[in-house]
């Protein structure tokens, strides 16, 4: 798990955490990639064909978000991503020819040379780390630089020859790869790509490891990753009724976000530097 | 002419939620997105006095607005205030964490079962080939008369030139003289008792289920963003244009097919960003005024 919520978690830094952009559409870009992947290896058998797939779904809505977030205000595009995200899981419990509807698609097998769980987990704690490694050279390099440049005074960025579209589209295409390499990876874990699994408290539970490891910076997220995950996974082991679990995660969640928030006030939405 | 009346029932009830919003969007530059939790603590604790306690419906209402009253003062107090003064965009994630607390909260106390207020079977009118309960014509007009004193409140009355000012000008307001510390207190408590409003209003009319918090927010907040920053009557206006293109897309054939009802929501949201997309700053909307 901890390498597949790295995937996701660090490709969102790049968007909320370093380029401060209120987005929360990654829910839409997890259902487009797990839903056009495993769609099509159920039409068709092959990983090779349905990666492909998955990856354009992806990009193609990373993109749209990339132009509400140049078109729209800040605080509309965090709200209109939202209902991008319903409507996409609209779609989702009511194609039931294609996606399975309210029961999502079942039986999914593991990709050759990962079958067995000892496997799955080495490849995905590679992955994560290698994504991790990779997010730290982008946040380090000119999209990296430009995103924080934006983010702290857009109009002197501009002043000084940063595109705030380019930057953008790269930026989403970049968090977009990365969310599709986590819903390819978790649905084979699981054996299926179920609709609950892209409820609003994963997107809580991205945006609190982002917060809480200091919002923009590469190794803090992943150090918070990592120690969420675990917290996360550990609270199945509590042992209380089934349907006290749910709400209980869901408050812990809670708890755990305004507790974040409060600590990095500061460094989550820095006051515009002035002369 | 069904259509037209379901418009209206589902019109009135994001309205509710819409008009507060705007006034607090508009002077605050604030969104809430424990919004729709709120209205369902409005309607959950409403249903419980009258379900479980076995008070009349009034008395259960006003418990209700108590309750929401005590919770916006808190919730404002503890999410809002603190995180505001430092930036304007830090409550948008705090009433997310806020509203995580509450869905956990409503989910232990009044399970996932849905709640209605009214248990006994509602009295229905037939206007035309069209039906309508006299609990929906009720609710329709106490909503439509509500709006109308707010609308008439903030256009005609010292309160609302004030809110008008800090609007237009935060900065000038409060050099005038205006509280806007007790403003914003004030808007913010009034927006949360509207939408204990509207979730009293879906309790009588539908059912209360916990998971509606997320859509009854995004759709409030969809009107006030098309209907432009501080605009009162454009995101009334908006709540109910949403209202009646979901009746739209699913009541009527397009090019020969039904739309699933299921696709309801959705197809009003998505035209609401095309919109939005071509107009940002809403059909409303006016820029901060400066010298």
């Amino acid at each position: 798990m901890i390498g597949m919520d790295l995937l996701s978690v660090l490709s969102y830094n790049l968007l909320f955490g370093r380029g401060k952009i209120l987005y929360f559409g990654p829910l839409a870009v997890s259902m487009a990639a797990g839903y056009g992947v495993f769609v099509t290896r159920d039409w068709t058998g092959s990983y090779l064909l349905s990666l492909p797939v998955g990856l354009i779904l992806a990009s193609g809505i990373s993109l749209v978000f990339a132009w509400m977030a140049l078109r729209l205000t800040d605080d509309a595009i965090g709200i209109l991503s939202l209902a991008v995200s319903l409507g996409a899981m609209a779609v989702i419990l009511n194609w039931n020819s294609v996606t399975g509807g309210a029961m999502g698609i079942t039986r999914i097998p593991r990709m050759q040379g990962i079958e067995s769980l000892p496997a799955f987990a080495i490849a995905s704690i590679v992955i994560g780390l290698g994504w991790a490694w990779l997010m730290l050279q982008v946040d380090r390099s000119r999209i990296g630089r430009n995103l924080k440049a934006l983010s702290e005074h857009s109009e002197a960025a501009a002043s000084v020859g940063i595109s705030r579209a380019r930057t953008y589209v790269i930026a989403f295409l970049i968090a977009g790869i990365g969310v599709t390499l986590s819903n390819v990876l978790y649905p084979q874990y699981l054996g299926l790509v179920y609709p609950s699994d892209f409820g609003f408290q994963y997107l809580v539970f991205f945006m609190m490891c982002v917060i809480a490891g200091k919002p923009g910076s590469v190794p803090g997220v992943t150090i918070a990753t990592i120690l969420l995950a675990l917290v996360k996974e550990g609270i199945r082991f509590i042992d209380l009724p089934i349907s006290l679990v749910g709400p209980l995660r869901l408050m812990i969640y809670g708890l755990i976000l305004i507790i974040a928030l409060y600590v990095r006030r500061k460094e989550m939405f820095p006051v515009q530097r002035t002369v | 002419m069904q259509l037209l009346l379901n418009a209206l029932i589902a019109g009135s009830f994001a309205a509710l939620l819409a008009s507060g919003l705007a006034l607090v969007y508009g002077v605050m530059g604030v969104f809430n997105l424990a919004l729709g939790q709120m209205a369902l603590i409005g309607g959950y604790v409403c249903w419980w006095c009258v379900a479980v306690a076995g008070l009349p419906l009034p008395v259960a209402i006003v418990c209700s607005l108590v309750v929401s009253l005590i919770l916006a003062w808190i919730s404002f107090d503890l999410f809002v205030q603190p995180f505001q003064r430092r930036h304007r965009f830090l409550p948008i994630v705090t009433t997310i964490a806020l509203s995580m607390l509450l869905d956990g909260l409503i989910l232990i106390v009044f399970h996932e079962e849905p709640r209605s207020i009214l248990a006994s079977g509602q009295r229905l009118l037939h206007i035309g080939d069209a039906i309508l309960s006299v609990e929906q014509l009720v609710l329709i007009c106490v909503t439509i008369l509500f709006l109308s004193v707010l609308v008439w409140v903030l256009t005609s009355t010292p309160f609302g030139r004030k809110v008008r000012a800090t609007v237009q000008h935060p900065e000038a307001a409060t050099s005038l003289g205006m509280n806007g510390p007790l403003l914003r207190r004030s808007l913010f408590i009034l927006s949360a008792l509207c939408a204990a409003c509207g979730g009293i209003y879906v309790g009588i009319d539908q059912n209360l289920s916990p998971t509606l918090g997320m859509h009854l927010t995004v759709k409030a907040y969809a009107a006030v963003i098309a209907g432009g920053r501080g605009s009162l009557k454009g995101a009334i206006l908006f709540a109910f244009i949403i209202a009646l293109l979901e009746q739209l897309a699913i009541g009527l054939p397009w090019f020969g097919v039904y739309i699933p009802a299921g696709y309801q929501g959705t197809v009003a949201l998505l035209v609401i960003v095309i919109l939005l997309l071509w107009k940002p700053e809403g059909v409303f909307g006016s820029r901060l005024r400066s010298s």
